[in-house]
């Protein structure tokens, strides 16, 4: 298998000038930089990257920032806990994370864990809004259509391979009470559809979207497109000559056909990664596994029926990063009340996303690192906020509370972090020119547990991305005559300190 | 001083200090640059310094601490800091003392290019000869272009030219040597107005009664048969608007009861062809139906000051009916245009509920916009405390015939949509000149004088010959160097593209995603489920139908590889053609037959004989169904198919 470096420059030529065709479509944004911009050139530490989205207000402190824990007791009071879990050790000294969490831990010596993400103040909370921030840079609403980080970076690098789409976004549906919320920053905005993302809701199922439509073998596929040729051949359009429009048509179909005839196309398919490599991301794996995308959808057994989806987009986005995708995200998948969002059963509901998390996610580091990839590829694990038994907001900017909270906790439903908590949040980093087995910034150990070290906003840590692949925070591209710029303002600064 | 919000590249910020600067000491006068030797020219010597360095903060209606350099009696005035120029006296003049920089605190410009000691020495010469400015010469802001009404001589006429825009075409093709070259044919023609009037293609049987139609005003005929089908042309113009008003069935705010429908309000105006100026003034001063688009998008939570629902009315209006776009200024001074913050702010003063207070870049400034209208031009709007009363007076006044920007707003997105480039670009900034104004000037006459009938407008454009003459290349033509010479190779939309292959397959979409009431009192009475009548799918999304979160006046056209991925192979263009393949292999004909059928729907043409050899050994013999959708994936990604020629 190529290395990322490796991929045919005449390929790459081709597909770009694909891509150079729809930039001189009316008024696309042409790329500008601030005037005050470092202007030498950043030198790139990663050449992909893989965020996994804890959609839906990860707790710190039910995860990689474990405080006192409390077990839980009939009566007791609803301030009494600050975990719900007991701590246990990492790789690393002096790092500890929350029970569940065995196998992160085991790798934390090739991390870089940030415990001073701080999310904007948006006032009452819409988690999709905070999304919407932690993706775009920007809180909506916005005059413009503000383009994803997935769509920034596609715009500014292409394609690693181009027969791989450039940002591809795995494990989120959109047909959920938010959904509407959710596409509008999943999306390339302003910068146009070439670079929005490809989404693939079902990990199993990723092979649907690179293959020929449903029931059409290889080989009808295969002569249907040569037909085409013969039918353009034939047609007496062909004496209109050569227009942009054509152009720009023919070109997206022959790039689309070589994307689904291509050997990278291979790697979306996951009943070719053999049984034993799948349990490791997914222990409970069975053979020919299918979800069921239609039946029972976010009910009552939505979660059970969902174990292993997001283990099994670790494994796609290891397999798309094999390849030379660009930009990958695996979500847990945000639907209000589910997963991290948890305003009720807390305390045993982590207990599942754990068992979600923990084996897929170690594996992924571990996977990239055999594979000599993980220097080139920044994994960033993170989530919109955290969150709190009893604080909403921040402690000095409370904001209307979303979640009654008992005067004595009698019943186990009410043992949970259930708040939305902003005042801190964690980061994880592996890879990509980060430090190894490092820690960045500082909360309170007694309630509020917020950020007291060393704070980072989304700005900042956008700008930290950007820099890993070589972006500046400061680069902008003209929508309607204005600068829009990869970080809000051009101001976001990349945090040295996680840098190796 | 750096503005928080300091999202422009070389911003020339600057505000003079509010205490006036003490006069410079001996020293200092003896170290600044003597002056010039020579007689200085103003409009050679003075104007070009003036323009580099001061304008932008103190002219074009700017006044950074008060002052305007607008003319010779503002700069003598002088702002905050006092008078800023003593004629005869440079050395005792605070502008001098300013360029010079002594203080690096206050010196001017603030930022950009300082003054060279020879641009100093000029400007001190000037000064000492009394500084004479000629007259003509003004840096205050530009009577804008394309707002008062205006109706244009037509030229004498050379050729046989009767429709007008013909006629106000012929000396410009004569200018620029252009002998346009003969019409298109009929087919060429039905294909384009079945297209632009009713966003469907011709159906076979129409238009070859239509290409056997012998008689000579056929094409105005058909031009205006297309425009009575008040069902065809409300669901092609749905889109249109839609975009515009960025309303949807779906979308971000509904959940928190944040935002508004106006599909009702806006379906009906369409199929009754609502007089434009009434269309206009329902929206800004709008009813219960129609308040959606003002009401603007509201999230859960706090939001910016330059995003109230206020603002976005502001900026919402403007845009789409002015051709202005106040979306820099809503936060600050605009750096690409004149627009202010107080020009913001004062349009969105009168949606807002209560007093409306300026914040310059997240910041609070203290000062209370004055509810006005962007162009005072047009008339004063009665500042009243009553949002009702002043919601009227805007609509007036927007509305209002002297109005001339309001017509031609609509004269030149139109004229984009059917020529593929407007008369003015970008659309959203009308006060460009338009590379013909005696075209523009007199369709918007036109238009307003009968009556905003937007169909009448159509009328005119779409039975031009201009219209009619064969497509261009559509390259990217930017800048002035732009020549008319037809339309341009369009591209079909996301709608345009599904309800054509409706059309070819009888396969459209279930049921509407509203209850639409007819102006006949039916319910959802339609032939066809159409596109826009419908949420978008992924098929439609991918084609660039946009998701209507913002303002959106024109959508990008050129093809994407994932456009063409959801093409090749998603899951529901496949599934039409699929049903479409299993309809036609019902009916009882022979391949050749079958094949002759579907390019006749699909390209309006017959195959030639070599594409019906290739087509029938695709189908097969007896016809097979996977045949039969091959085929209709091939006819639907033709250039033919997907391009308007």
């Amino acid at each position: 298998m190529k290395t990322n470096a490796q991929w045919n420059r005449r390929d790459f030529l081709k597909t770009t000038s694909a891509a150079t065709l729809s930039a001189l479509a009316a008024g696309f944004p042409r790329a500008v930089i601030a005037a005050d911009a470092v202007t030498e050139k950043i030198k790139a530490t990663a050449d992909t990257v893989i965020v996994l989205w804890m959609g839906g207000g990860m707790a710190h402190t039910e995860t990689f920032d474990p405080k006192r824990y409390t077990p839980f007791e009939k009566g007791m009071a609803p301030d009494a806990f600050l975990s719900t879990f007991p701590s246990i050790p990492t790789a690393v000294d002096g790092i500890h994370f929350s029970e569940g969490l065995e196998k992160m831990a085991a790798v934390m010596d090739r991390g870089t864990l940030i415990r001073s993400y701080t999310a904007g103040d948006l006032g009452f909370i819409l988690h999709s809004r905070h999304q919407f921030q932690w993706h775009t840079g920007y809180a909506p609403p916005q005059t413009v259509a503000a383009p994803h980080l997935g769509a920034f970076i596609a715009r500014t690098l292409g394609p690693l391979n181009p027969a791989v789409p450039a940002f591809i976004n795995i494990g989120q549906r959109f047909d959920n009470g938010e959904g509407e919320e959710l596409k509008a920053f999943t999306t390339a905005g302003f910068l146009g559809s070439e670079y929005g993302p490809l989404n693939i809701p079902f990990p199993d199922q990723a092979e649907d979207t690179v293959r020929p439509p449903g029931g059409m073998t290889p080989g009808r596929f295969e002569d249907r497109n040569k037909f085409y040729k013969k039918l353009l051949a034939a047609s007496p359009v062909g004496e209109h000559g050569s227009d942009y429009q054509k152009e720009s048509l023919l070109r997206s179909l022959d790039n689309a056909h070589r994307l689904l005839s291509s050997p990278a196309a291979k790697a979306f398919d996951l009943s070719l990664e053999p049984l034993d490599s799948i349990r490791k991301y997914v222990p409970t794996y069975q053979p020919a596994q299918r979800f069921a995308a239609e039946r029972d959808r976010f009910g009552a057994k939505y979660e059970e029926q969902m174990v292993g989806r997001f283990g099994l987009g670790c494994l796609l986005a290891r397999r798309l990063a094999e390849v030379g995708a660009r930009y990958i995200e695996v979500t847990t998948e945000y639907i209000p009340f589910f997963n991290w969002d948890t305003h009720e059963n807390g305390h045993s509901r982590l207990v599942a996303m754990k068992k979600q998390i923990d084996a897929p996610i170690a594996q992924l580091v571990l996977d990239l690192e055999s594979r000599g990839l993980l220097n080139r590829t920044l994994i960033v694990l993170a989530s919109e906020f955290s969150r709190d038994a009893m604080i909403e907001g921040k402690p000095d900017k409370l904001i209307k509370d979303q979640v009654e909270v008992p005067a004595k906790v009698e019943d186990p439903k009410h043992y949970g972090m259930h708040r939305h908590f902003t005042d801190a949040g964690c980061v994880l980093l592996y890879g990509g020119g980060m430090k190894r087995g490092h820690l960045h910034g500082l909360t309170a150990d007694e309630r509020p547990c917020k950020t007291i070290k060393d704070r980072v906003i989304i700005e900042d840590l956008h700008a930290s991305i950007y820099r890993a692949v070589g972006i500046s925070p400061k680069l902008a591209y003209e929508i309607e005559k204005r600068p829009f710029y990869t970080t809000r303002n051009g101001e976001g600064i990349p945090v040295m300190d996680l840098f190796a | 001083m750096k503005l928080p919000c300091s999202h422009w590249l070389t911003a020339f910020l600057f505000a003079a200090g509010s205490s006036a600067p003490a006069a410079l000491t001996p020293e200092q006068v003896a170290q600044l640059p003597p002056p010039a030797a020579h007689a200085v020219n103003f409009s050679s010597e003075i104007k070009p310094i003036f323009e580099a360095s001061c304008v932008k903060c103190h002219g074009r209606g700017r006044a950074k601490g008060e002052f305007q350099i607008d003319s010779r009696a503002t700069l003598l005035k002088g702002g905050d800091s006092g008078p800023a120029l003593v004629p005869g006296k440079s050395a005792a003049s605070l502008l001098v003392e300013l360029v010079a920089g002594f203080d690096p605190a206050s010196v001017m410009p603030k930022k950009g290019t300082k003054l060279t000691r020879e641009q100093i020495g000029v400007l001190r010469a000037w000064i000492d000869q009394g500084a004479p400015w000629d007259p003509n010469v003004t840096f205050a802001r530009a009577e804008p272009a394309n707002l008062k009404t205006r109706r244009p001589e037509f030229p004498k006429s050379q050729g046989k030219a009767t429709n007008p825009v013909d006629r106000l075409l012929e000396p410009y093709f004569a200018a620029n040597k252009i002998k346009p070259p003969q019409p298109v044919d009929d087919r060429a023609f039905a294909r384009r107005v079945y297209l632009d009037v009713v966003g469907l293609l011709p159906p076979p049987d129409k238009l070859e009664s239509f290409v056997a139609d012998k008689s000579k005003d056929k094409r105005a005929k058909l031009v205006r048969r297309l425009l009575a089908d008040q069902e065809g042309y409300a669901l092609h113009w749905l889109s249109f608007w839609n975009d515009m008003l960025r309303n949807d069935y779906k979308g971000t705010g509904y959940i928190d009861g944040g935002r508004k429908q106006i599909t009702q309000w806006l379906f009906t105006a369409l199929e009754t062809n609502k007089p434009y100026d009434q269309f206009v003034a329902e929206l800004v001063n709008p009813t219960a139906e129609s308040e959606g688009f003002t009401k603007g998008i509201v999230w859960r939570g706090v939001v910016n000051a330059s995003q109230t629902p206020a603002m976005q009315a502001a900026q919402g209006v403007s845009q789409v009916f002015m051709g202005v776009n106040l979306k820099c200024a809503s936060c600050h001074d605009s750096f690409v245009n004149d627009w202010t913050l107080a020009d913001a702010y004062g349009l969105a003063g009168v949606y807002a509920d209560g007093p409306l207070e300026m914040v310059l870049c997240d910041k609070p400034t203290g000062k209370i916009a004055a509810p006005k209208f962007i162009y005072a031009q047009l008339g004063e709007l009665e500042t009243s405390t009553n949002k009702t009363v002043r919601l009227q007076h805007l609509a007036q006044l927007i509305t209002r015939r002297e109005d001339g920007r309001l017509s031609r707003t609509l004269v030149n997105r139109l004229w984009q949509k059917f020529f593929g480039r407007g008369l003015v670009e970008p659309l959203d900034d009308m006060e460009h000149p338009a590379w013909n104004p005696d075209l523009i000037d007199w369709l918007a006459e036109d238009f307003a004088d009968h009556g905003y009938d937007v169909k009448h407008l159509i009328e005119v454009m779409l039975t031009s010959r201009a219209y009619q003459l064969p497509a261009t290349p559509a390259t990217e033509q930017v800048g002035s160097d732009f020549v008319f010479r037809g339309p341009q190779v369009r591209r079909l939309s996301a709608e345009q593209f599904r309800d054509a292959v409706g059309a070819l397959t009888g396969v459209w979409y279930g049921s509407p995603a509203t209850p639409f009431l007819r102006a006949d009192g039916s319910t959802n009475h339609f032939t066809a489920t159409r596109s826009a009548l419908v949420a978008a799918d992924t098929l439609q999304l991918a084609l660039g139908r946009p998701n209507r979160e913002q303002v959106l006046t024109s959508r990008a056209t050129a093809a994407t590889t994932l456009q063409a991925l959801e093409l090749t192979n998603g899951a529901e263009l496949a599934e039409v053609l699929a049903q479409g393949a299993e309809k036609v292999i019902g009916i009882p004909a022979p391949g050749p037959e079958l094949v002759t059928q579907l390019y006749a729907k699909a390209l309006g043409r017959k195959p030639t004989r070599a594409e019906v050899e290739l087509a029938t050994s695709l189908v097969g013999q007896p016809v097979q169904k996977t045949g039969v959708e091959d085929l209709l994936w091939g006819l639907t990604m033709m250039p033919e198919f997907q391009l308007i020629y």
